[in-house]
């Protein structure tokens, strides 16, 4: 009916502004982040403890920014209260508003413990971030190894609630066919791990630890997610062209009809398989040439944060432009004011306060599995590991 | 492509280890999206519209008027008439299509199971509703609806829709809409009384009565008849109105595109 002519049809704004990319961004950096702490924190891995050193500081801080970005995302913020006053089970917004603060106490619950001995032993340190550890600490008892594993156990089960809320909530929605596919959740999931091993590497090299052996592990499980998300990716394409699957045919008709669709999903493609090429590239040099090779992995972080976030950009925000009832596309251009880019500029701000924040204040590199004052090391206590840069004190760049 | 390689991708797609993910969605869809009961209105009604696509003229009173009764924001709808030039497949003759749109007051409505406050439900009557003091603006139920029927009302930072004027029913009124369409072409009423018209004229046209998106399972309450059944589902159509901007962007009208 190509003979058809959309003479009168209103424009159609986009429901879900920035804000929303932001929260799936930051609780995807932030489920990923903890369960790549895990192996360290909570099945005392001792080879994964620098790993999780990193990755406890990338959990807490987006676990703490990614429900203002949610909050800032309502019309109506200041009526929050009503998702605990008039809970809807039916709704897996609902759910989610129920789990997600259970998550947050469950993440900060379980930083705290992790770095506790390290504040008791800084009850003794002059100044600010003597009197803040002496706070923090709350007494110099022993922190008992098996509550931080309690904790860590529980905050991974709800970790997984996150994962299921986050994506069944865009993907039962029959109205936008591109959401309405059962491979959007793993997808979600997937490209979480891939922006969450990126963020490691890029903080591994930011905070002055450029550890070799938090690079490998990290390289790995980008490695594996990238693996995944490809899987994904083709398991729905097939299931898509097997049984005209609605997710699929609109996806075709997105990238026949749009030439903005043609390069998104180009982009998309060529960054994926970029950043797996890099990945498996650096991954099989001989073990010689690592060091050199490895301390250039950040840049590889970089691209694995952004093929993270431009997959949430375009699942929540260029979607949202496919006319559903009428013809075509709609425009959306990215608004200056909070609804857009002070908004996401704000979000990332916000972090980043949050970031050094910790840095100034809380010994994050010192992290380990419960314990006394006693066992932490004066100096950094990954000096022990060999592979740790040589210089004393924390050290930035 | 041949049946042989369309199983073949199926299969592999099968085998592939996310497949595991696929009954673990349809329990989730089952469980959680169900409808929460309704709530207020008259049980012994059933309200819906049938609009009669061969009376319509394409004048926005309908539009007008709304806007005048319900006081929507500028550029936001409860319901518009869509207009669409067709040409003839064969003869190439240009006809003019009309598709008045407004909120469907689904049997199944997807935007009521979403809505995480349950601002939003439908009454006994049929008529789904948004409780503007409870919304928090979250847009769900904005994403949910496959027919465009909601907004976020600028004004009052809350989901809006058309309500069938519910107000204006419960006075003895027709709906703005209705009251002003010129050609009669919408007729509202109570389809559990078998002598309303709207019963009469379902009755009398069952054949002919077509629904907007039927496999979205939502089953509408507005029928439309005279419908082109291309225009059922989204229209494949070219869009053509596009925004003309001054020098300093803003914008001043539309214009065609060839």
């Amino acid at each position: 009916m190509n003979s058809a002519i959309e003479l009168l049809a209103p424009r159609y704004d986009i429901a879900w502004y920035p804000w929303a990319v932001q929260y799936f961004f930051m609780i995807a950096l932030s489920y990923a982040s903890l369960w790549l702490a895990a192996p360290a924190l909570v099945f005392g891995k001792s080879s994964w403890l620098p790993t999780a050193r990193l990755a406890l500081l990338a959990c807490l801080t987006t676990t703490l920014v990614a429900p203002v970005a949610l909050l800032a995302d309502l019309h109506q913020p200041l009526r929050f209260w009503h998702f605990y006053a008039y809970a809807n089970g039916h709704s897996w917004m609902s759910v989610g508003s129920l789990i997600l603060p259970l998550y947050v106490m469950g993440v900060i619950m379980l930083s705290w413990l992790a770095w506790r001995p390290a504040l008791q032993a800084n009850r003794r340190a002059p100044g600010l971030k003597g009197l803040l550890a002496r706070w923090l600490s709350l007494g110099e008892a022993p922190t008992p190894r098996a509550l931080l594993v309690l904790v860590g156990l529980a905050t991974l089960a709800l970790s997984t609630g996150i994962m299921l809320y986050t994506g069944a909530e865009v993907a039962i929605v029959k109205a936008r066919p591109l959401w309405h596919t059962v491979w959007l959740p793993p997808m979600f999931v997937a490209t979480g791990f891939i922006a969450a091993a990126g963020l490691i590497l890029l903080l591994n090299r930011m905070a002055g630890e450029r550890s070799t052996s938090v690079v490998g592990q990290m390289l790995k499980v980008m490695l594996g997610a990238c693996l995944a998300a490809g899987l994904i990716a083709g398991s729905w394409f097939l299931d898509g062209i097997n049984a005209n699957v609605g997710s699929v045919a609109a996806a075709l008709e997105s990238v026949r009809g749009s030439p903005e669709w043609r390069n998104t999903a180009l982009w998309g493609g060529l960054a994926g398989v970029a950043l797996f090429g890099a990945v498996l590239y650096l991954l099989t040099r001989p073990a010689a040439r690592r060091p050199a090779l490895y301390a250039w992995a950040w840049v590889l972080g970089l691209v694995a944060l952004h093929v993270g976030w431009m997959f949430r950009w375009v699942v929540l925000m260029d979607v949202q432009t496919v006319a559903r009832h009428s013809a075509g596309f709609h425009h959306y251009g990215i608004p200056a004011g909070s609804s857009g880019i002070l908004g996401i500029v704000g979000t990332f701000g916000l972090w980043l306060a949050a970031i050094l924040l910790i840095d100034l204040f809380v010994p994050w590199r010192q992290a380990r599995q419960g314990g006394r004052a006693a066992d932490v090391a004066p100096a950094p206590a990954s000096a022990a590991s060999p592979d740790h840069a040589p210089e004393g004190a924390p050290h930035h760049g | 492509m041949d049946p042989i390689r369309r199983s073949l991708l199926g299969q592999l797609a099968r085998l592939s280890a996310g497949a595991a993910m696929v009954p673990l969605s349809s329990v989730a869809s089952a469980g959680i999206n169900q409808k929460p009961p309704r709530r207020e209105g008259d049980p012994s009604k059933r309200y819906g519209m049938l609009i009669d696509l061969r009376q319509c003229i394409g004048c926005q009173a309908c539009t007008v008027s709304c806007h005048i009764e319900n006081a929507a924001p500028l550029g936001s709808f409860r319901t518009t008439v869509s207009q669409y030039e067709v040409a003839h497949q064969e003869t190439g003759e240009v006809a003019t299509f009309m598709l008045p749109r407004l909120c469907n007051h689904c049997e199944n409505p997807a935007c009521v199971p979403v809505c995480p406050v349950e601002a939003t439900y439908q009454r006994q009557d049929g008529i789904v509703v948004v409780d503007s003091d409870r919304c928090v603006g979250c847009a769900y139920c904005v994403n949910a609806c496959p027919y465009d029927a909601r907004f976020i009302n600028e004004r009052t930072q809350t989901a809006d829709k058309c309500t069938f004027c519910a107000h204006r029913l419960e006075a003895g009124l027709l709906p703005a809409c209705v009251e002003s369409c010129v050609g009669g072409a919408r007729i509202i009423g109570d389809m559990r009384d078998p002598d309303s018209r709207i019963s009469r004229m379902i009755a009398e046209h069952q054949d002919e009565l077509m629904v907007l998106q039927p496999e979205k399972n939502t089953l509408p309450q507005v029928f439309y008849l005279g419908m082109d059944e291309r225009f059922v589902t989204r229209p494949d159509a070219e869009p053509v109105a596009l925004d003309v901007l001054d020098p300093h962007g803003k914008e001043m009208g539309y214009e065609f595109g060839h």
